[in-house]
């Protein structure tokens, strides 16, 4: 990889967004709601992957930065009316700023610590959205339907209900978070995270100072998560503790492996294949959650690398 | 050469392990361009003291001042961007990754200064750098190889080649010939020769040969502490070096 990214990447990146479009005018309505799901799990898995896949950090607690994106632009709208565009914005601040004072305490931690506390962090946050329930309407949730404003573009009217806007909302969103992923990797920053990720000792004694690193991978991967957290919110249009809960952590850490840590396409891979399996299982049994835990302890027992990672290893070493 | 001010000077630096003093009290002048050669039995405490210099290390006791400026506190990335350069006992190279990937890490340090800098940065003019570092210590074609895939000779060709993209104001080397076959050291030789003529080194030698043939100052230690320092000549006849060191 001697240049910034090779021309074939990002004709790869531009196939697989290009593809994503045109998928919307062939897919069946069910499979239509679900590729638009997908896309914004996904753009939440490429966040996580920032941090585990580049750096090198492995986190329990992204739920907080996920339902904090949530909760930062489902309550403007819900208590203020706020418009959709506002509402991303402090989706995405809420998500940054909680990372960015995370890391500040967290990050003086690495490997098991770090995964022990960012999962306190999470469980804190999971709790206080339940405490305070009368604000945040926690345990139910709330529906942003009714309070939020449809898009008005050039004469048209776009409400959030309908298909078209939630499958390009979500992608426009996936697309501006696997551009930000492949721009990071093939950056000088992304060289650097990578050294951490490989050996922290040795890039600090290059002249990095790696907490400085960590720390804005890690708001890179909060806002990320935040930014997929909103417009979850605002497509789908319900807000709820649920998010904030650990399954929420496991979830793209899950979907990162499946699809290969520390590949720019592998959290899409891995979201939508264990979207369609939880899917597939929970048609068969109402423990569909067990396919969740069988995948995850075959991965990480058979296949560390997943598919991509595996994928890069044997045939394309030129994969970011 | 009293009046001239050290490129590097420790003033009675010491580290303390629990109850043991790996390093006690070392006073040492290092004057710019020079090769300096610290020679020791194991545990004499080199390693300890060039970690102290490079900052991997926190001193107990006493100062570490370089160009004149106390830079005890300051941090291991620091010293690095003010040319203090340290490469490893036991190489330390980013096994995963490609020799280009390798050098590429060190070779932007330099050009990543201030936030436009690191935006805007051209991989082309790291890829030069790069290349001319690996070309430097000849393992030029090896650049698309993993590194966890070269010979260990070559990993120690590598790893210097990552302290050289870093534009070393001072290059630290512990026991770089350490595991090498008699032609590459004569190789290696050579290229620390060169490098002197840009840097100064800090050698950290087992090989007495090698120590004699490079350096132009030799400084003994033993139990943390330095019991002679002169020319390789005065060094090699020292009686105390020879009891303590040579073994005769």
């Amino acid at each position: 990889m001697s240049a910034r990214a090779p021309l074939k990447v990002l004709a790869l990146h531009a196939a697989v967004l290009a593809l994503l479009f045109a998928a919307q005018f062939a897919l069946p309505p069910y499979h239509h709601t679900n590729v638009a799901r997908i896309m914004v799990l996904a753009a939440y898995a490429i966040g996580y992957n920032v941090l585990l896949g580049y750096t090198g950090l492995m986190s329990l607690g992204h739920a907080m930065f996920f339902a904090a994106g949530m909760y930062g632009a489902g309550l403007p709208v819900y208590y203020l009316g706020v418009g959709a565009a506002g509402a991303l914005g402090a989706g995405l601040a809420a998500g940054v700023v909680l990372a960015a004072l995370f890391g500040l305490l967290a990050l003086r931690t690495t490997g098991v610590a770090f995964l022990i506390v960012s999962l306190m962090f999470a469980q804190a946050f999971y709790l206080a959205s339940l405490y305070f329930n009368e604000v945040t309407l926690g345990d139910q949730g709330f529906i942003l339907s009714q309070r939020l404003a449809p898009l008005q573009a050039g004469g048209a009217t776009l409400g959030f209900h309908e298909p078209a806007v939630k499958y390009n909302g979500a992608l426009l969103l996936f697309a501006a978070c696997l551009l930000v992923s492949l721009a990071l990797r093939a950056s000088p920053i992304g060289r650097v995270l990578i050294g951490i990720r490989e050996n922290e000792e040795r890039t600090r004694l290059l002249g990095y100072d790696s907490f400085r690193y960590k720390l804005l991978s890690l708001t890179i991967s909060g806002g990320l998560a935040a930014a997929a957290g909103a417009m979850y919110a605002l497509l789908f249009s319900y807000v709820g503790s649920t998010f904030a809960s650990i399954l929420f952590s496991i979830y793209p850490l899950l979907w990162t492996l499946l699809g290969g840590v520390g590949t720019t396409l592998g959290p899409l891979l891995g979201t939508g294949l264990m979207f369609y399996l939880v899917d597939l299982a929970s048609g068969v049994t109402s423990a569909y959650l067990l396919a969740v835990g069988v995948a995850l302890v075959l991965l990480v027992l058979w296949f560390p690398l997943g598919i991509l990672g595996t994928v890069r290893a044997r045939w394309l070493p030129w994969l970011p | 050469m009293a009046a001239v001010i050290p490129l590097l000077e420790t003033e009675s630096l010491g580290k303390r392990f629990g109850g043991l003093a790996a390093v006690n009290g070392v006073s040492l002048r290092v004057a710019e361009g020079e090769i300096r050669a610290v020679i020791g039995p194991n545990g004499a405490g080199k390693t300890t003291l060039v970690g102290m210099i490079c900052g991997r290390l926190e001193p107990t006791s006493g100062r570490v001042r370089y160009g004149g400026r106390d830079i005890t506190a300051l941090r291991p990335w620091e010293r690095l961007r003010q040319g203090i350069v340290y490469t490893f006992q036991v190489t330390s190279v980013f096994r995963g990754l490609s020799c280009y990937e390798n050098v590429a890490l060190p070779a932007q340090r330099r050009l990543m200064r201030g936030l436009a800098g690191r935006l805007a940065l051209r991989e082309s003019a790291i890829a030069e750098r790069v290349q001319a570092a690996l070309e430097a210590v000849g393992i030029a074609d090896l650049a698309a190889q993993r590194a966890d895939a070269l010979a260990y000779g070559h990993q120690r060709l590598l790893e210097l080649a990552m302290a050289l993209a870093t534009e070393p104001r001072i290059l630290i080397l512990d026991e770089p010939t350490q595991g090498l076959a008699e032609g590459e050291i004569e190789r290696l030789c050579g290229l620390v020769r060169d490098i002197a003529r840009r840097a100064t080194v800090l050698l950290i030698e087992h090989n007495m040969p090698v120590v004699l043939a490079l350096a132009g100052r030799v400084t003994v230690m033993d139990s943390g502490e330095i019991i002679a320092e002169g020319s390789p000549a005065e060094i090699e006849r020292d009686p105390a070096v020879q009891r303590a060191y040579l073994g005769r």
